[in-house]
């Protein structure tokens, strides 16, 4: 009986601390930044006349974690990389990661309600309501990652953070061309239906071309729709091993999951002491796949960091860029443990074809 | 029934072990949190204002508490006749397709026809879906939670068929697929006229789908407990060779059941759609059916006591965002939370020994599913 008594007070004691204290302190603490009093209209005179102290800058993730290692994980190193530039306190700088795709409208309105200066929406999928609450708050900034902005239909306080994949794709064609010694390349590709893989591929093409006129490209689009082409790493892997077995031996990833099946299935060949090449997408993938890692010569990377970051930075300065699409920077990864396998001569040739892209002396020929 | 025992004290009784189970789930929850480095107190009070402590956080917690409390009703009611309808999902699914069909299509028709035709569809497409385990049931023998599991899988890809939007080797569309949406495999917006209007607008966005639930809710706690029926379907699910020998048509009533608890989490599909989401595409489909189970055992499968349940459900996930701005926790916990309510709910017996609770002979028991053999 008394065992009974004893265990039942001090749960409900527990508890009551626990409600007490829950209750007690909103009016404190300065993580609970109080409700609906200046929704959305914290920003732009304000964000030029107060003290660095007072810009928040909030990002909001795709379904999935604020650790990726991919999209979400870079756009957040690129907040944190403003937030220390600016000198903001931790509590202005935070991010909430989506459980389900119904909750984007209201992670992002937690953040317009606390008076968020910025706020940054990862991926494509949160375009429609990005757009939205653009409209509904217009003194707050929004960059949408990801987010291509239709040309006639721009939010002046929303900017489109999208990348130029052809260049990124160019360059790593030209890495293929260099490198191969069959003189057959290949790219496994997510589906055709996102522009941006396509994007790629005509680059990585191009740029093989470029640099050797008369290289065969296996270039194969998953055949699925676009809830599967990203994600069937075992159609990227056996794309992959038809590829070599038909000659490539320098083979480019480009599409999620699939194109990591299809690096995982390079290095397992390199492994067993073929010399075979492959190429990351998106991030540098000597970290996103570690198990690639025997033949990742490079990565053609979107800098989604440096790019947030210089928004952030803009949006903070008064020097927002105004409405519309901004186009960020795309480089090749380093090149880790294959520094030294790569010949100098190629690493300038790289250097003067980036150089020529960013002048325009060397086009890719994609949309045109 | 305990005819001595006062209304309050039976109350109480109801109410003792789902709420000790909340408090064990919260209090495990908390030292999860504790183990890793979180601020319980902190997370718990985001999550406490997140949902009621402003008037979006309550909009929003009322807003998901819809189709908590229909697919929880849809669970509880099956149990009620001994059945265990793991079927919501699939029965959820096929509602909103049904639904988005009837919402996308007829151009013209004025509201007040529209929108009930609407909502009609869900709930047919619902009871279609229940009606099948029912009727396999009692033909073959072959238990509900096998077929409703199945039916799952076949009411997922069916729904993920029709919004497909073809691949880059021509490969057929699906017929509901919006073909201005490029690339992306959903449905064109419903018609407005198909729309259940809001009671508050954004930012909002409570619809009057909350005031038909919870008519739907009183319709089915009067079926259930003032009706010949009710009583048939609660005497099978206490005792099938009884109810037989009294002359209840069991496989009728089984069959009944199920088609009625398929009707409710279709209409849950119907009302979040033509509600909240306006159109379907798969990755919408979410966890609410399995919720469900969750929600009707915390319940005590009591109509009124699923209410109370999915009002903790559609707190919990509106809070969840408000929870981590706030302390930085991730969102997971709340899943953790939840499993952990239903683990206690579940299994009554640990709550009673944690607590040192006597079993009393007259203890409110709700029926849940009874053998796993069929009726014969």
């Amino acid at each position: 009986m008394f065992k009974r008594g004893f265990l039942v007070t001090f749960t409900l004691t527990l508890l009551f601390a626990l409600l007490v204290s829950a209750c007690a302190a909103p009016a404190a603490p300065p993580a609970a930044p109080a409700q609906e009093s200046g929704a959305g209209e914290a920003a732009q005179p304000a964000a030029e006349e107060a003290a660095a102290t007072d810009f928040k800058v909030g990002l909001v993730t795709d379904v999935g974690r604020i650790n990726d290692r991919s999209f979400n994980q870079s756009a957040w190193e690129g907040v944190q990389q403003a937030a220390e530039t600016l000198g903001l306190p931790e509590e202005n700088v935070k991010f909430i990661e989506t459980q389900d795709s119904k909750d984007y409208a209201d992670n992002i309105q937690q953040f317009v309600e606390a008076g968020f200066n910025v706020i940054v929406t990862v991926g494509f999928a949160l375009g429609a309501a990005t757009r939205t609450a653009a409209t509904e708050n217009p003194d707050v900034f929004f960059i949408g990652v990801d987010q291509f902005q239709v040309p006639g239909e721009e939010i002046p306080n929303l900017v489109g953070l999208i990348f130029e994949e052809d260049k990124a794709g160019f360059l790593a064609g030209a890495l293929a061309g260099h490198l191969t010694k069959t003189g057959t390349i290949a790219a496994v590709l997510g589906t055709d239906l996102v522009p941006p893989v396509v994007a790629f591929k005509e680059g990585y093409e191009a740029g093989a071309r470029y640099v050797k006129p008369d290289i065969t490209i296996i270039s194969t689009y998953h055949p699925g729709e676009i809830s599967q082409a990203f994600v069937d790493p075992e159609w990227g892997a056996a794309t992959a091993k038809q590829a070599m077995d038909q000659g490539a031996d320098v083979i480019f990833g480009a599409g999620g999951i699939t194109g990591n099946g299809a690096l995982q299935e390079v290095a397992a060949a390199a492994e067993a002491g073929k010399e075979v090449y492959c190429i990351g997408v998106d991030t540098d993938q000597w970290y996103t796949v570690p198990a690639a890692r025997p033949c990742l010569v490079s990565s053609a990377m979107k800098l989604i960091t440096p790019s947030v970051a210089d928004l952030i930075q803009l949006a903070h300065d008064g020097n927002w860029p105004g409405g519309g699409n901004y186009v960020g920077p795309v480089a090749l990864a380093p090149f880790h443990d294959f520094e030294d396998k790569i010949p100098q001569e190629v690493k300038d040739d790289l250097a003067r074809i980036r150089e020529g892209l960013d002048d325009g002396s060397i086009s890719t020929g994609y949309g045109q | 029934m305990n005819g001595d025992a006062s209304p309050i004290v039976r109350l109480m009784r109801a109410l003792l072990i789902p709420v000790l189970a909340l408090i064990m789930a919260l209090l495990l929850g908390a030292v999860i949190m504790l183990v890793f480095g979180d601020d319980p107190v902190k997370a718990y009070r985001g999550l406490l204002y997140g949902a009621f402590g402003s008037g979006r956080g309550w909009a929003t917690t009322v807003r998901k508490m819809a189709p908590f409390i229909l697919t929880g009703l849809s669970v509880a009611t099956a149990f009620k006749a001994g059945l265990f309808n793991i079927g919501a999902a699939g029965q959820f699914l096929m509602g909103t397709i049904f639904s988005v069909f009837v919402g996308i299509n007829f151009q013209g028709l004025p509201v007040f026809i529209h929108l009930p035709l609407a909502l009609l569809a869900g709930l047919l497409g619902g009871m279609l879906w229940g009606a099948i385990p029912g009727l396999l049931k009692v033909t073959t023998g072959a238990h509900e939670v096998i077929t409703t599991i199945m039916l799952n899988y076949v009411a997922s890809l069916f729904a993920g068929w029709t919004v497909y939007a073809g691949g880059s080797q021509g490969q057929t569309p699906g017929p509901l697929w919006d073909p201005t949406a490029g690339p992306i495999s959903e449905t064109p917006d419903v018609l407005p006229s198909a729309q259940l209007p809001w009671i508050f607008g954004p930012p909002y966005r409570v619809h009057w789908g909350i005031v038909l639930v919870l008519a739907v809710v009183v319709l089915i706690w009067w079926l259930l407990y003032r009706t010949t029926i009710g009583f048939e379907i609660r005497t099978v699910g206490q005792n099938l060779k009884a109810s037989k020998y009294a002359g209840i048509r069991v496989n009728w009533t089984i069959v009944l059941t199920m088609i009625l608890a398929g009707g409710l989490a279709g209409l849950a599909g119907g009302i979040e759609t033509l509600g909240v989401n306006h159109k379907f595409a798969p990755e919408f489909s979410g966890s609410v059916g399995f919720d469900g189970i969750t929600i009707a055992l915390l319940g005590q499968t009591h109509p009124f006591g699923v209410v109370l349940a999915a009002l903790l459900f559609g707190a919990l996930d509106a809070g969840g965002a408000k929870m981590q701005f706030d302390s930085g926790v991730a969102a997971d916990i709340i899943q953790v939370i939840q499993a952990l309510i239903l683990a206690f709910v579940a299994a009554p017996a640990i709550v009673r020994s944690i607590f040192r609770l006597k079993r009393t002979p007259e203890q409110v028991k709700p029926t849940v599913s009874t053998s796993w053999s069929g009726p014969g």
